[in-house]
């Protein structure tokens, strides 16, 4: 059987206060982690803040070193050989730090030494990129003028410089205003289309659900779900919908009798002024029994919208709805 | 088990296997190289000196060694003065004169004769080693028991002295180091095949080898652009080259603070360019890995194939050039104001001053590194580098005060710095500055040889101490950093 392109097995990971060099207390940060990448995925690593999600990056990275288990690209342990595996990765952590006096073809030399890269591609490729990336007009300009969207897309250039087979991101989208969430996302699916494999974590649920073919969601550094964003969203169909009404001479009575029936909850009310907006989330076959019943109590219904089943739903329910911010 | 898990921690040092192999073949070596001078030779001269027998009757001493007439020893010691002070003739000699110290009577024999100071031992040489050889070099003697009979008077009283004494033929004292110098050689050799082997079983070696060039020297552009380091470079350079000046000017000069010789006025450079230079090597250095850390470009570094301990060494090495670059064009400056003033230094002398003072640099580099990385906060990584500076270059000697006070010698007497127990403490606690220790080693290149006593420090010590600052700190440096990586 084919490897995995990336397999975290049982990694654990805990972090230690140290007081004069004495250890004086220890954090439990990734529980015995396991978590398979395959190949062509864009895989999103979903957790709340402080579920672990940056130390498991950190751990693949090479950042930090777990105290247990095994982190493998493509079968081979990345601490036997840490030069070749870093290598075939490609990173851009959340908080860029980029040299500020240096300009974006300094910067993108820079990190290419690194590597095992001949001058003339290293130039070929810089150019390519900051071309893609959309700082072409930028190349000859210092980072440090640059605003934060130009310089994670730079970031973006030094990850893709050596052509690595994954990509990993940590909160890629994390400041960035809404037209460069949507140019990074374009970006990503277009390297994913020419079969980079792409890691990113988030807690912007929204942003996994549009991109991520794959998600791995994480609590208390423990992996508590992965699956396909395919069979998530058939899984919560099949339990339930969420349906978005808009309707007048709504009531009490009429919120009773539905809540009254199994199977049915209203999960949010918004007055909108002429009208009342109700979100119900029901099994499917419920939907013209719901109708049926607002009618014949005389509630006038101005339209019935099926909103799409969230990844929110899932993530709060896998996680407990717990935030440890 | 215990032997399994022993075994085991010796295969997980597979890379370190030859060096570890290496180092301990050079301590039995060493060992070796002790038993050798402690087999063949006498190494506590003064022992023999003090173990002769004084008997005085009522016109006739005598003095007698253990041993018969013609008997020898080889002796091995330090000429604790200068040959050229103890050759004897009509002006330093009262003729028919006894002298307790040397336990010999003054006569004209002995013009043109050198009474050696072997570590307190008094040897008499037929011959005049004026040049020869000189003060504190280690030196072996073979010497033999000879007896005499001379007459002097005391209190108007013809006495007898019936001497047994030291004598020795000029071509049968040699330097300790013609045989030295075979053990250190055999030394080094084991070393440098250990070193291969080890640094060969390195996984990309080259490679990282080449990240740390390119990291250095993409330090070294950054650094010099620094506007600290063009503060700091003018300051050091103008110190050095106006000290290197006066230091040319003081030597026609009778002033207290006069200088003897070019060699001794490279001396005093040395020490002052130390005491800016490491000023300049801790503010450049002072927070390289903790800044990095705030803007988040540390951990670009670390996603790349590069090591740890390539991180460092790259760091170190750029950190070194940046203010190595300034400080060796300013230390030449310096030397060319001082020679125009003054005497010209050896060539040697004038070559470790600007070699070792880049390994100098290296030191206080690799030694703030280790402060700035283990520093929480960029107000402890200030403090820590200005305390570091403070300690080597200004409150050292009160510290030696302070042990020597501790240890039971009187500090508030009168030339105490001149109390050999005293002197003794201040050499062996200069091994642990790197500026007195870049000093000295300077120093002991005004000599001939490396088989140079500085006050009951060895030269071979002293070196050893140089090369092992630097690594010291380097292996700590990149311990501290690697340990990062386990959170």
């Amino acid at each position: 059987m084919a490897s995995s392109l990336l397999e975290l097995v049982e990694v654990q990971k805990d972090y230690r206060i140290r007081s004069f060099g004495r250890v004086i207390r220890t954090t439990k940060a990734l529980d015995k982690l396991s978590l398979k990448v395959e190949e062509g995925q864009i895989f999103g690593f979903l957790g709340p803040n402080g579920a672990g999600k940056t130390t498991t990056i950190k751990c693949i990275t090479g950042i930090l070193k777990s105290d247990s288990g095994s982190i493998k690209i493509k079968g081979e342990n990345i601490e036997n050989n840490s030069f070749e595996n870093k290598n075939k990765i490609g990173f851009l952590p959340e908080q860029i730090g980029l040299y500020g006096n240096l300009n974006c073809i300094e910067t993108l030399s820079f990190y290419a030494g690194f590597y095992d890269l001949k001058a003339e591609t290293i130039e070929k490729r810089s150019l390519e990129l900051l071309g893609l990336l959309g700082l072409g007009k930028d190349a000859e300009r210092p980072v440090g003028e640059f605003s934060l969207g130009m310089k994670k897309r730079l970031a973006l250039a030094i990850a893709l410089l050596h052509e690595p087979q994954i990509l990993i991101l940590d909160e890629p989208t994390s400041g960035l205003d809404p037209r460069g969430v949507k140019a990074l996302r374009s970006v990503l699916r277009d390297l994913n289309t020419k079969g980079l494999t792409i890691l990113l974590s988030s807690h912007v649920l929204s942003e996994v659900q549009e991109i991520c073919t794959h998600v791995g969601i994480i609590n208390n550094g423990k992996l508590i779900k992965q699956e396909s964003i395919q069979k998530i969203r058939e899984k919560v169909r099949k339990t339930a919908i969420r349906l978005s009404l808009r309707v007048k001479n709504f009531n009490k009575k009429n919120e009773d009798e539905l809540i009254k029936k199994n199977g049915i909850s209203i999960i949010e009310k918004n007055d909108l002024g002429k009208h009342q907006q109700i979100i119900l989330t029901l099994k499917e076959k419920l939907i013209p029994w719901v109708t049926d019943n607002l009618v014949k109590n005389d509630v006038q219904i101005f339209s019935i919208e099926p909103q799409d089943t969230s990844l929110e739903d899932v993530f709060m329910t896998e996680t407990g709805g717990e935030n440890e911010d | 088990m215990k032997i399994k898990r022993r075994l085991n921690q010796w295969n997980n040092l597979k890379t370190w296997q030859p060096l570890i192999i290496a180092i301990s073949l050079v301590m039995v070596v060493a060992i070796l190289h002790k038993a050798h001078w402690e087999l063949t030779t006498e190494t506590n001269p003064l022992d023999i000196w003090k173990g002769k027998i004084v008997t005085k009757g009522d016109n006739e001493t005598n003095i007698n060694f253990p041993g018969n007439a013609g008997d020898s020893i080889t002796f091995k010691g330090i000429l604790v003065t200068s040959p050229r002070f103890e050759v004897y003739n009509n002006d330093s000699i009262v003729l028919s004169e006894y002298s307790k110290d040397e336990a010999i009577v003054y006569d004209e024999d002995l013009y043109g004769k050198t009474m050696l100071n072997l570590s307190g031992m008094r040897i008499l040489i037929n011959g005049d080693l004026s040049g020869e050889f000189f003060e504190s070099e280690i030196v072996t003697v073979k010497a033999y028991i000879i007896e005499n009979i001379s007459y002097y008077s005391e209190n108007g009283q013809n006495i007898t002295l019936n001497r047994e004494g030291w004598e020795a033929l000029p071509e049968d004292i040699h330097l300790a180091s013609d045989t030295d110098y075979y053990f250190f050689g055999t030394e080094l050799i084991i070393l440098a095949i250990g070193s291969y082997y080890s640094l060969n079983r390195i996984q990309n070696l080259k490679t990282q080898l080449k990240f740390a060039k390119h990291l250095a020297l993409f330090e070294f552009k950054r650094g010099l652009k620094a506007p600290r380091m063009i503060v700091l470079g003018s300051f050091f350079t103008i110190f050095i080259v106006g000290i290197g000046w006066l230091l040319g000017d003081l030597q026609n000069s009778t002033s207290v603070f006069a200088v003897t010789s070019g060699n001794d006025g490279i001396l005093r450079l040395s020490y002052f360019s130390f005491f800016v230079v490491s000023l300049a090597a801790i503010a450049v250095s002072v927070d390289t890995i903790h800044k990095e850390r705030q803007s988040n470009t540390l951990n670009m570094l670390l996603a790349r194939p590069i090591n740890r301990e390539t991180i460092v060494l790259g760091k170190a090495l750029g950190l070194t050039m940046v203010v190595g670059v300034p400080a060796f064009i300013a230390q030449v400056l310096g030397l060319y104001f001082m020679t125009v003033a003054g005497e010209m230094p050896t060539i040697g002398c004038m070559i470790t001053f600007l070699l070792f003072g880049q390994v100098m640099i290296f030191t206080m580099v690799t030694f703030q590194l280790c402060l700035a990385i283990s520093a929480k906060n960029g107000a402890d990584v200030v403090i820590y580098g200005l305390g570091a500076w403070l300690l080597f270059s200004v409150v050292w000697t009160l510290l030696v005060y302070a042990v020597s006070f501790v240890i039971g010698i009187d500090v508030s007497a009168q030339n105490f710095e001149n109390d050999p127990e005293y002197q003794a403490i201040a050499s062996r606690l200069a091994l642990l500055n790197p500026g007195f220790v870049y000093q000295m080693a300077v120093g002991l290149f005004t000599h001939r040889t490396i088989s140079i006593d500085f006050e009951g420090v060895p030269g071979w010590l002293l070196l050893l101490s140089l090369v092992l600052w630097p690594l010291i700190c380097l292996r700590i440096a990149t311990w501290l950093f690697k340990r990062e990586m386990r959170g």
